[in-house]
């Protein structure tokens, strides 16, 4: 496969599923603010800005309105959900040719769809309801590209690119609840209360899964615990480091094993994180640089892959 | 024609007849057989002038082979027709088959796309006038690589004085670097999209050559697509012959100019996805199964060509590139490219790659070379050309431009080395300003000029705003050639939306529609 198109169809996947994710955060505000009190809403939505963009584009209001334009439809924010959206659309674009014509037509069209949206026309009625499809969107893409796309190489960068964007924003989103907030909202946000731990298991579509394993006694350690340690839930870490390691097991098959060797050694050590990790352990204080240590690492991997098979100059291979 | 030649289809056969269009037809009382040209509907609009009508012969009367499709536009209610010209639109912009269009004003900056106009309606050629123009344009691409094996080493034609040597040395086009380089079965052009139109006698004859990096033939099989969905009876009951075969074609063209046989590695070499026909260049790639590739993809390594995989480097055999001359290789042409693959133009000259079209061919669709054409035919093949070329005064010879000079008013003139309709005056649509300020440039630089009549291409129906009406139409087949030649019975039919426009051109406002060629 060639470096550029594994390059973009993983990127493809990581905007995509980045923009699933911003969709289904402010989806689950928006249907859960009115339950609750204006200001633990407001707490709320600044762990939604915290989650979603970076500290110098975030809004300034918590009010509802103007943080859902910002996060989905501003223009000047790169990191907007429209934005991703046409990230990965222009990156399926360049790989026309690798994708099926259904996997194309079908994200072509929800990019056309939410290319001309107005914060103003969505607010009239239901504004929950278009971030809804989105999220149903992409997870139908994701069903599209897996019964209309050979399993091959391509298929394995783009596991590779959702589950290290994936493992990245779960750990990023348990630390806004868990550790500390940035400073400059720290002061506004109050700790997280009972609602908080549901909203946060609905912004990981966790929250039925969840109730399946611990009943729906919801207690932080365990929500921790299974959005982290949960090897069979799709929207837990864990669950994403094992696909990584297994993408990286297929990615760039007949590469020398000596270009392999970095990308599966850093995968081994992440999911060994996993492996040996405990909730105790980690409850009992070092849960931060867990959770740090996992973008971190998830950073490292996203660095060894591109130098051993997209980005590697061609003198080291002649 | 190959062994790639279309099957007739029996399953086609058996349903002819049996297949109606669905949906939205008006009451059979009101069913107007005989529509006429400007007096019933749906053709009120539809006025014949002086040019050769596709559909209507003189007299106003419907021609045989589009009776079929005449009385189903009659009997299709007004909305009916709306609904599926929306249709077709539609899925051109979920294909993605767009342009885009930076427009600053409305937008704020952002780029918004928009789909190239096309046409509802078919056109329909008969078996009997492709038959001529599939043979009239395998006669000339044979000249046409002849010649260009010709110019490239023995220059024998130049030595005998059959076109002079100041037109190939001197042209732009004319690469010295191929100078003597043996290409593959002697087809220097692998794939060509040559222009013909109608006189208004009626007969086709051939507008120009486009023998660099022709491009439109996405268009032609996307046209089909969703014309066969708009009219699935008509299309049926017609026996449209098939085009899908197109890629195949192409691939087996790839093939047959690699140097060896056993798993040739073919790639499309595109300039990116800003490039107009960026959606021509992933389609092809993905419709033959073949890389596509950009120059940042390749490198050149001891005079071999390698694409930059995952797994390392692979070996690249055979190049359809749609990257122009110019671009390809920056250490040999325009150094500022970076669309280019630096080394590749030795890697070529090496034998280690082939490249399609070979590099130079511009030099014989040069719009001076073209008034020589039919001379080249009969130099090189002993033959009459089946098809004409039009009549063409060279500005270069003193008494043909005194003769260009006095008749501007019905003439076009055109730049040799320009293509896509720039650095043209069409005479008689000209003002007389603008028609001095052109006689001005022209005598500065006459070599750069040829003029030629006006000819009024022939129209055919369109659909424009809710009615049918004549527009002015041309016809681009599409040529393969490797060791033999293979015209896929269809063509790019390229259309002048505006009323009374003859500028076909893309980039001017032209749309395009499907082409049906019948096989009876």
């Amino acid at each position: 496969m060639l470096s550029r198109v594994a390059d973009s169809l993983y990127w493809m996947s990581r905007y995509l599923e980045r923009a699933e994710h911003s969709a289904r955060l402010i989806a689950v505000k928006l249907e859960s603010m009115i339950e609750q009190t204006q200001e633990d809403s407001e707490a709320s939505w600044l762990r939604v800005i915290a989650a979603l963009s970076g500290e110098e584009l975030a809004p300034a209001s918590a009010d509802a309105f103007a943080v859902t334009r910002a996060l989905a439809f501003e223009p000047a924010n790169p990191s907007s959900l429209v934005a991703s959206v046409r990230q990965a659309r222009d990156n399926a674009r360049q790989v026309r040719e690798q994708i099926s014509t259904e996997m194309w037509e079908h994200l072509n069209r929800l990019y056309l769809r939410l290319a001309p949206v107005k914060t103003e026309s969505v607010w009239v009625h239901q504004p929950a309801r278009l971030f809804r499809d989105v999220v149903d969107d992409i997870n139908l893409f994701e069903g599209i590209t897996f019964s209309t796309m050979r399993h091959g190489e391509g298929w394995h960068f783009i596991a590779l690119g959702r589950y290290i964007e994936r493992a990245q924003l779960v750990s990023r989103l348990l630390d806004l609840h868990f550790g500390t907030m940035p400073s400059g909202i720290a002061e506004r946000t109050p700790p997280p209360k009972y609602f908080d731990w549901i909203v946060l298991l609905k912004f990981c579509t966790a929250f039925e899964a969840y109730t399946k394993v611990y009943t729906a006694n919801v207690v932080p350690s365990r929500i921790a615990e299974f959005l982290l340690f949960d090897a069979e839930f799709p929207h837990a870490a864990r669950f994403a480091v094992d696909r990584i390691q297994e993408a990286l097991s297929h990615v760039a098959p007949v590469a020398p094993p000596a270009r392999r060797a970095a990308c599966e050694r850093l995968a081994g050590r992440l999911k060994a994180n996993f492996d040996y990790g405990q909730i105790d352990e980690l409850a009992a204080g070092d849960l931060d640089r867990f959770l740090a240590g996992i973008v971190r690492q998830c950073e490292g991997i996203h660095e060894a892959v591109y130098a051993a098979y997209i980005a590697y100059g061609a003198e080291t291979v002649l | 024609m190959g062994p790639l030649s279309p099957h007739t289809s029996h399953m086609q056969k058996d349903l002819r007849g049996n297949t109606r269009d669905f949906g939205g037809t008006v009451p059979a009382e009101a069913i107007r057989a005989g529509a006429r040209p400007g007096k019933d509907v749906p053709y009120e609009n539809y006025t014949l002038g002086p040019a050769y009508d596709e559909m209507f012969d003189s007299n106003g009367c419907v021609r045989p082979h589009y009776a079929a499709l005449h009385s189903r536009l009659a009997q299709l209610a007004p909305a009916e027709l709306i609904r599926r010209q929306q249709a077709c639109e539609t899925s051109f912009l979920h294909q993605g088959i767009t342009f885009t269009v930076y427009d600053d004003e409305k937008s704020g900056g952002q780029a918004t796309e928009r789909i190239i106009p096309t046409d509802l309606l078919p056109r329909v050629v008969t078996a009997a006038e492709w038959a001529r123009v599939e043979a009239g344009l395998t006669q000339r691409i044979r000249a046409l690589n002849l010649f260009l094996r010709d110019i490239y080493t023995d220059a024998r034609v130049l030595a005998d004085g059959v076109v002079p040597r100041a037109l190939i040395y001197g042209s732009k086009h004319y690469r010295r670097e191929m100078r003597g380089l043996a290409v593959p079965h002697g087809a220097y052009v692998n794939v060509c999209g040559s222009d013909l139109i109608r006189g208004i006698d009626g007969r086709f004859v051939v507008l120009e050559d486009n023998l660099r990096v022709p491009s439109g033939v996405s268009y032609m099989l996307a046209n089909r697509e969703v014309v066969r969905r708009a009219f699935p009876g008509v299309f049926r009951s017609s026996g449209v012959r098939p085009i899908d075969h197109y890629p195949e074609a192409l691939l087996a063209t790839l093939a047959a100019i690699a140097s060896f046989q056993e798993d040739v590695s073919i790639a499309v070499l595109s300039p990116g996805v800003f490039n107009s026909a960026y959606f021509e260049h992933a389609f092809l790639a993905r419709q033959m199964g073949v890389e596509l590739v950009e120059g940042r993809d390749l490198l050149v390594n001891d005079n071999v060509v390698y694409a930059r995989t995952t797994s390392g480097l692979k070996r690249v055999d055979v190049i359809y590139r749609r990257i122009d001359d110019d671009f390809v290789d920056p250490l040999h042409f325009r150094p500022d490219s970076s669309l280019g693959v630096p080394g590749l133009f030795n890697a070529y000259r090496a034998g280690n790659v082939v490249v399609a079209n070979a590099l130079g061919t511009g030099v014989a669709d040069d719009k001076a070379v073209y008034a020589y054409v039919p001379k080249l035919i009969r130099y090189y093949l002993s033959e009459d050309p089946i098809l004409d070329s039009i009549e063409t005064f060279l500005c270069r010879e003193p008494d043909q431009l005194s003769h260009v000079l006095a008749n501007l008013d019905s003439l076009v003139v055109k730049a040799v080395g320009e293509s896509g309709g720039y650095g043209m005056l069409v005479g008689p649509h000209a003002s007389k300003a603008e028609r001095e300020a052109f006689a001005v440039r022209l005598k500065a630089d006459p070599a750069n000029y040829v003029a030629q009549p006006t000819i009024a291409l022939s129209t055919a129906p369109c659909y424009v705003d809710g009615a049918v009406e004549p527009r002015h139409v041309d016809l681009r087949p599409f040529i393969l050639t490797a060791e033999e030649t293979v015209i896929v019975p269809g063509a790019l039919t390229r259309v002048a939306l505006k009323r009374g426009s003859l500028v076909v051109n893309s980039s001017q406002g032209g749309g395009s529609k499907d082409t049906w060629v019948l096989s009876a």
